[in-house]
């Protein structure tokens, strides 16, 4: 702040005066009365006090009158110029205006504002006017008094403190400009930098940067990255792990489905067992049924040969009576033709051509002679034809016998070869299980190598774990033997170390003490702690030590001279009982009678404690080696008692002749076993069901076979006794027969033909004798049939005997054929077969067996989906990835987790240069704020030069208070100061804020009890100020001040300017008097 | 006598996402690299094939630089020797594959380049030696690639080598990584089964008289591949004579260490290495050092890595800090010269590492006083430095 102006009426004993200042020392000077204090007064109410206050009563025209004026221009900063007017009393008002030239003003507040206004704009730690902190009358505050103090309170300032501010505007005003010029340039370097390093990653309020390009924002996406890849790899490999899980299950699901398969088949194969058993019975059942009946057919056979002997006598008689029917019939027709003849004789007796009725007759003879052929000649064809139907049954029969012998063979020779296969299927089930036993002695054996070497790896571990915990155990005892402190107390025990050398240095002055005897005297003398020998003198003795001397004097006295001043052998005494306290303890634990001692203990300390810390870990691991190979030992112990088992079991082989065996078996024999061994399972199942199979086809094409050689015995029986009617052969009979019947029928066409045309020719005639004849005509056609009967039934008569002749024979052949007793002993053979079977645990039937067959197959059919599902999830596996997806995750973590380090670097690297510039920056601002550490050099540095060193080191405390001078090795209080002294010191104190805060700062009478050497001294050092900030001076001795060309000359000037403009001398007489305040520039 | 290079794993393409930008170009180009140097062995040896037992490409469809790059390195250096390529699990013969038959690799390759696209696939070495191959065709599988190769017949006295890709590590039942049995080579009459996958050399069945054989990866992928970046060298003799010999000949022009320094001597004495510049360097700090150390430490490690301006003595280096610990408090840690407001700030943040719980804001203060120390050091080594 500068002063420009000061307008000041009916103030006091002023009535009107009109100021300007200079920008430099402004000294305004009078003689005594003439109102100088008044006018610092002045300005102290302008800036200070509301209009309001009654506090402005001292200052009221003491004639009365008008009301007191103040107007005060000032500069806060360039361009920045308040004018504040103030009149105070009862019609008072205040306003505050701004400009920026200087001559056009603004309204900015009236009347109580105004001085809120001020005081935020001054920030001299005054609280706004009415607030709780604000008092009654002129407002004060630690640089109101120590720029504006009174003449009446000069060394104020000396008494004051910050600690008395209303508010923290002055303190912190205070700070801000000490801090401006406190700093260290080496602390805004390195402030610069950190800021800059700070602020690559923070904004300024803090935040981390996070936009594209900032380092966070980087390392951030560097991480999601990584984290996205780790995550999406994470999926794959999740995605791997579940499917080879699932294909872990399925197999352990196929094992499982296996089982039961190989249970479903073993079920279906004790079933089939029962269920054969139980058919075999049954065929043996069948077979005694069969012989049985064999039996009663032969038995039959016999019954019918008799049967058909008491048929061929019966049939005999019949012919006999047959042929005595016919012989009568023949008399009859004999008879009857005699009748005819002679009716007929006597017809033609009667008129009748003799001739025709002879040829008539002969023709129907012929006629009836060439039928008979015919007749007979059919019946030789049809007997012919009936033996050769005969021959071709016996042939389809021998046919039928021939296909089913043919099937029998095959089916004994099926039956052979399912029984083969069975057998190899037994052999290869056996070797399954002996290879099942070896390999299970293998995996015994391989297990108990590795449980042994297990075994062997936990003793060796044992051994490792004893030999690091003796070691430990050793260590440990060094350890334990050493007793240190921790390493951080060390710096401070080397400093306790050097403060004391320092303190005994100090002490270590040298001296030299004359004892001088004034008779013989016995003298002990010690030198800085060392016994000098007795001695006795006469003559005086010369002592010369470094610090410290001790002369017993005979007995009489001890004399000990120290070097040194007290105060450094109290410290000294004072650093030695610390050291006593603090180190001497750790020394004497730690055995060493030095730092370096101590140290070295230290460092030997640390490094056992490394090495224990490092066996630690190595002990833990080994534990945890250990923890895992817990039970091996029983491990050991199972395995090699299962492997001596296994061995057992294997009988006769050995693992090692099994070796090549088992080797072909792949990397998992128990599944080529098992498969080997269902697959045997299956063949000798199926090798079993063909046996049954083919033995009960076998058996029934025998018994089919037995059963239809009788038929063809019996047909060729009937086929021989028919051909032996034609022992020419029946197809030469056949032949003759068709001719014969051929011959006849022609023969007989013939006679009808010749019978046609003469009956035609005698019809006429024959109409009339017709009648006559046709009764004996009937009578021979009775009779004729008669014999025609008696014929036919000889004929059947003698076919039928014939038949039954035939038949007879051959059952006699057919029961010749058979072999009764062969039939009875082979009834007793298959019935004792039918005994000797095994009878059924119980009998199964056909739907249990079925059930077993269905459940087999669901087994197997549930084995077969899982096997389709294993390929699906193997396809599945070669698709998601395996073995690589789990070596790219592994990089993508270890990628990620190096982001996420490099992140956490970063972070921590710049979070710790923002902690430095937070940290340096506090440092500072305490720094700052210890106020009277920065104030006070500047001070005492000036005062040092005023009193030319006698004054060292002023004292100021944080809140500015004075707390004395160092003078004579002590801190001299103010109080304890003279007069003159304490205004010189307030003065600097006061001049040095203004010139840190760059204000105007207002002397009246300050220096009057100085003399005149610090006067000038005084003088050069404000005249020096006066280019930096301004300064108001009010002097009743303007030569204290001022040159003598300085000051205002005879010409009536108010003022005059000198040095360049910065020093500005005001006659205070002149001005009060009317005269202009326009400056004059001294020459 | 038949001579083979077998060879596996170049894994061309692959990416070090946990290594610095310009370190994971190095890696990646290194990858091409080695296979120039394997032709140029195949060729010294006079080899009568080369076999590439899968996983050449990291990817079933890697970037064009990677392939159009192999196909020019075989044009570069042609060797008379046929090269047998087989697709891996990495890299499996699928529809739109770099194997696939449409794809413009295939086109570009030379005629001595076979790429095994069947699964009958052979190949007549010599008139008495022939190859037997398969291909991958899926990232993951459970069947035996190597019992699918032909079994030998009777009267065959032919040498007869195998090729495929896959895993001899076996759980019955649960293998996904083309599991190969120990036995197949013997199983299917063969001479010498070479297979790819593992990285690290390996003869897996050296008491068998077919010798199953991992060449491991040429350059290494990872700090765990102890025995890789070699390939196979292997001399068949006549059938049934003797068992081939197999001999590991080094290719990798990168070695992968891990380097543990407990203390800064340790540090230090790495600086005095010389081999260094083909190592890729994974450094531990496992120690406690002052700000004093710490700032050393810092020294040494750029000069390990280098800078924008200056080649580093390590040819690349990643650096484990996660037991790192700074100690601060140390009475000459800082000059005792330091302006009061800079002694003030070291006070509180000394207070603050010593006086907070929480661990995190340790770890902050710390740092801060790292900071302001090297800050303080830059100043000293300015020139005409504010102190």
């Amino acid at each position: 702040m500068r002063l420009h102006r000061l307008l000041v009426r009916h103030f006091a004993a002023i009535p009107d005066v009109d100021l300007a200042f200079g920008p430099g020392l402004n000294v305004l000077y009078g003689p005594n009365d003439i109102g100088k204090s008044t006018l610092a007064d002045a300005i102290r109410l302008a800036l200070l006090l509301p209009h309001t206050s009654t506090a402005c009563e001292p200052y009221i025209p003491w004639s009365g009158g008008e009301d007191p004026l103040v107007e005060l221009t000032f500069e806060t900063e360039p361009q920045r110029i308040w004018r504040v007017r103030k009149q105070f009393g009862k019609r008072g008002s205040s306003l505050l205006q701004v400009s920026r030239n200087g001559v056009d003003f603004e309204d900015v507040e009236r009347a109580r504002k105004v001085d809120a206004k001020l005081r935020d704009i001054l920030r001299w730690g005054i609280p706004e006017p009415g607030g709780s902190g604000a008092g009654k009358g002129l407002p004060t505050s630690f640089l109101a008094t120590a720029l504006l103090s009174t003449q009446a309170n000069v060394t104020d300032v000396l008494n004051r403190s910050l600690r008395d501010d209303g508010t923290l505007s002055g303190k912190s005003q205070i700070a801000a400009a000490l801090e401006a010029v406190a700093q260290d340039s080496l602390f805004l370097a390195l402030l610069r930098q950190a800021q800059a390093r700070r602020d690559e990653a923070f904004t300024d309020k803090g935040a981390k940067k996070t936009a594209r390009g900032s380092v966070f924002k980087i390392a951030a996406d560097r991480v999601k990255e990584a984290r996205e890849e780790k995550e999406r790899l994470e999926k794959i490999v999740e995605e791997s792990d579940e499917v080879e899980a699932h294909l872990k299950d399925l197999y352990q699901k196929r094992t499982h489905a296996e089982g039961e398969l190989a249970a479903a088949e073993e079920r279906l194969v004790a079933v089939q067992l029962l269920a054969g058993q139980v058919i075999a019975r049954e065929v043996a059942g069948e077979a005694v049924e069969s012989a049985r009946a064999e039996v009663a057919r032969i038995q039959g056979i016999d019954q019918a040969v008799a049967e058909a002997e008491q048929r061929v006598r019966d049939l005999a008689a019949a012919k006999e009576q047959a042929e005595q029917n016919l012989k009568a019939g023949k008399a009859a027709a004999a008879s009857a033709g005699d009748a005819l003849v002679s009716a007929e004789e006597q017809a033609s007796a009667t008129g009748s051509d003799m001739a025709e009725t002879v040829a008539r007759q002969g023709l129907e003879l012929q006629k009836l002679s060439a039928e008979q052929a015919v007749e007979a000649a059919r019946r030789r064809v049809e007997a012919a034809i009936r033996v050769q139907e005969k021959v071709q049954a016996a042939d389809r029969v021998e046919e039928e016998h021939r296909q089913k012998e043919a099937e029998a063979a095959s089916a004994r020779e099926r039956r052979a070869e399912a029984t083969q296969a069975e057998t190899s299927a037994n052999d290869a089930l056996r070797r399954c299980e002996v290879l099942e036993r070896g390999a299970e002695a293998r995996i015994a054996e391989r297990t108990v190598a590795s449980a042994r070497a297990e075994v062997e790896r936990e003793s060796a571990l044992h051994a490792d774990s004893k030999r690091i915990a003796a070691e430990r155990a050793d260590l440990a005892e060094r350890r334990t033997a050493l007793v240190v402190p921790g390493a951080a107390i060390l710096p401070a025990l080397r400093k306790l170390e050097t403060e004391l050398a320092t303190a005994r240095g100090a002490l270590e002055v040298g001296f030299v003490m004359t004892v001088i005897p004034t008779s013989l005297v016995a003298l002990q003398v010690r030198k800085d702690g060392v016994a000098v020998v007795p001695t006795t003198i006469a003559r005086p003795l010369v002592i010369e030590a470094d610090a410290e001397a001790e002369v017993d004097i005979a007995d009489l006295a001890t004399v000990r001279v120290r070097g040194g001043r007290r105060e450094a052998q109290d410290r000294a005494r004072a650093l030695e009982s610390r050291r006593a306290a603090e180190v001497l303890p750790h020394l004497v634990a730690a055995g060493v009678e030095d730092l370096e001692g101590l140290e070295e203990k230290m460092t030997e300390a640390k490094e056992l404690d490394s090495r224990l810390q490092s066996i630690d870990v190595e002990l833990e691991s080994l534990g945890r080696q250990l923890a895992g190979f817990s039970g091996a030992a029983e491990t050991l112990r199972e395995a090699s008692e299962r492997s001596a088992a296994c061995r057992l079991a294997l009988e006769d082989e050995t693992v090692e002749t099994l070796a090549s065996d088992l080797d072909l078996l792949g990397p998992d024999p128990s599944a080529s076993l098992r498969a080997r061994r269902q697959q045997a399972t299956r063949d000798a199942e199926a090798a079993r069901a063909a046996v049954q199979e083919s033995a009960t086809a076998q058996a029934l094409a025998e018994e089919r076979t037995r059963a239809l050689r009788s038929t063809l015995e019996a047909a060729r029986a009937d086929r021989d006794a028919a051909l032996l009617a034609f022992p020419c052969g029946l197809a030469s009979e056949i032949a003759a027969a068709e001719a014969s019947l051929r011959a006849a029928e022609e023969d007989r066409e013939r006679v009808a033909t010749e019978l046609r045309s003469l009956q035609s020719r005698m019809a006429a005639r024959k109409s009339e004798i017709d009648s006559v004849l046709a009764q004996v005509r009937d009578a021979v056609d009775e009779a004729q049939r008669g014999v025609e009967t008696a014929q036919e039934s000889l004929s059947k008569a003698i076919a039928d005997h014939s038949n039954e002749e035939g038949r007879l024979v051959e059952r006699r052949r057919q029961r010749a054929a058979e072999d009764l007793p062969t039939a009875e002993c082979a009834l007793r053979e298959t019935t004792d077969r039918h005994d000797a079977l095994p009878v059924p645990e119980r009998m199964i039937s056909a739907e249990e067996v079925t059930l077993a067959t269905e459940v087999s197959a669901k087994a197997r059919q549930a084995l077969a989906s899982l096997t389709e599902e294993i390929l699906t999830t193997q396809g599945r596996l070669q698709q998601v990835g395996g073995a690589i997806a789990k070596d790219r995750l592994r990089q993508a973590v270890e990628a990620f987790e190096l982001a996420e380090q490099q992140d956490y670097e970063i972070e921590t690297d710049y979070e710790a240069w923002k902690l430095l510039l937070e940290q340096m920056k506090e440092a500072d601002a305490d720094q700052a704020s210890n106020l009277g550490q920065a104030l006070a050099p500047a001070i005492a540095g000036r005062f040092e030069a005023l009193t030319r060193q006698r004054y060292q080191n002023v004292h100021l405390s944080a809140d500015l208070s004075t707390e004395g001078v160092f003078v004579a090795g002590e801190v001299r209080s103010p109080d304890r100061m003279s007069v003159g002294t304490r205004e010189q010191l307030s003065t600097l104190y006061r001049l040095c804020l203004g010139e840190y805060l760059q204000t105007t700062v207002v002397l009246d009478d300050q220096l009057v009890q100085s003399d005149d050497v610090r006067m000038e001294w005084f003088r050069g050092l404000l005249a020096e100020k006066a280019r930096i900030f301004q300064i108001l001076v009010f002097t009743c001795r303007p030569g204290d001040y001022l040159t003598e060309g300085a000051r205002v000359g005879e010409d009536g000037m108010v003022c005059v300017d000198g040095d360049e403009g910065f020093v500005r001398a005001i006659d205070l007489g002149r001005a009060l008097s009317g005269n202009s305040a326009h400056p004059k520039v001294s020459e | 006598m038949l001579k083979l290079l077998h060879t596996a794993d170049w894994h061309l393409g692959r990416r070090f996402p946990t290594f610095p930008e310009e370190a994971q170009k190095k890696l990646s180009r290194a990858r091409m690299d080695v296979v120039v140097r394997i032709l140029e062995l195949a060729r010294r040896h006079g080899v009568h094939a080369v076999l590439c037992a899968g996983d050449l490409f990291d990817d079933q469809a890697p970037a064009p630089d990677f392939w159009a790059g192999l196909a020019k390195i075989f044009h570069d250096h042609p060797i008379e020797a046929p090269v047998f390529l087989v697709p891996g699990n990495h890299d499996p013969l699928k529809e739109g594959s770099v194997w696939s038959a449409k794809h413009p690799f295939r086109a570009s390759l030379p005629a001595g380049v076979h790429v095994v696209d069947r699964d009958d696939f052979s190949y007549e070495i010599t008139p008495e030696a022939v190859l037997y191959a398969q291909p991958c065709r899926s990232t993951a599988g459970q069947d035996d690639p190597a019992m699918a190769l032909p079994e030998r017949e009777a009267g065959d006295s032919r040498l007869r080598i195998g090729c495929v890709h896959g895993s001899t590590f076996d759980m019955p039942g649960y293998e996904t990584d083309f599991p190969i049995r120990r036995e197949a080579g013997v199983l299917r009459g063969l001479d010498y089964l070479a297979i790819g996958d593992a990285h690290s050399f390996r003869d897996v069945t050296p008491n068998l008289s077919v010798p199953t054989v991992y060449p491991g990866t040429p350059e290494p992928t990872n700090f765990d591949e102890p025995g890789s970046g070699k390939v196979a060298v292997v001399a068949l003799f006549r059938q049934g004579s003797r068992r081939p010999r197999v001999e590991a000949a080094s290719v990798a022009s990168w070695t992968w260490i891990d380097v543990r320094c407990r203390d800064m001597n340790e540090l230090r004495s790495l600086l005095t290495r010389q081999d260094l510049e083909r190592h890729v360097v994974r450094l531990h700090l496992d120690m406690t050092v002052t700000l004093a150390e710490e700032s050393e430490l810092t020294r040494i490690v750029r000069d390990l890595e280098g800078t924008d301006a200056t080649h580093g003595r390590a040819g690349i280096l990643v650096v484990d800090r996660t037991k790192l610990r700074v100690q601060t408090g140390s009475a000459d840690a800082f000059p005792a010269d330091l302006p009061p407001v800079l002694e003030d700030t070291v006070a509180r943040l000394n207070r603050i590492v010593e006086g907070s719980m929480v661990e995190a804001e340790k770890e902050r203060a710390t740092r801060a006083l790292t900071h302001l120390y090297k800050l303080l050091q830059q100043q000293d080594d300015l020139p005409g430095g504010v102190r």
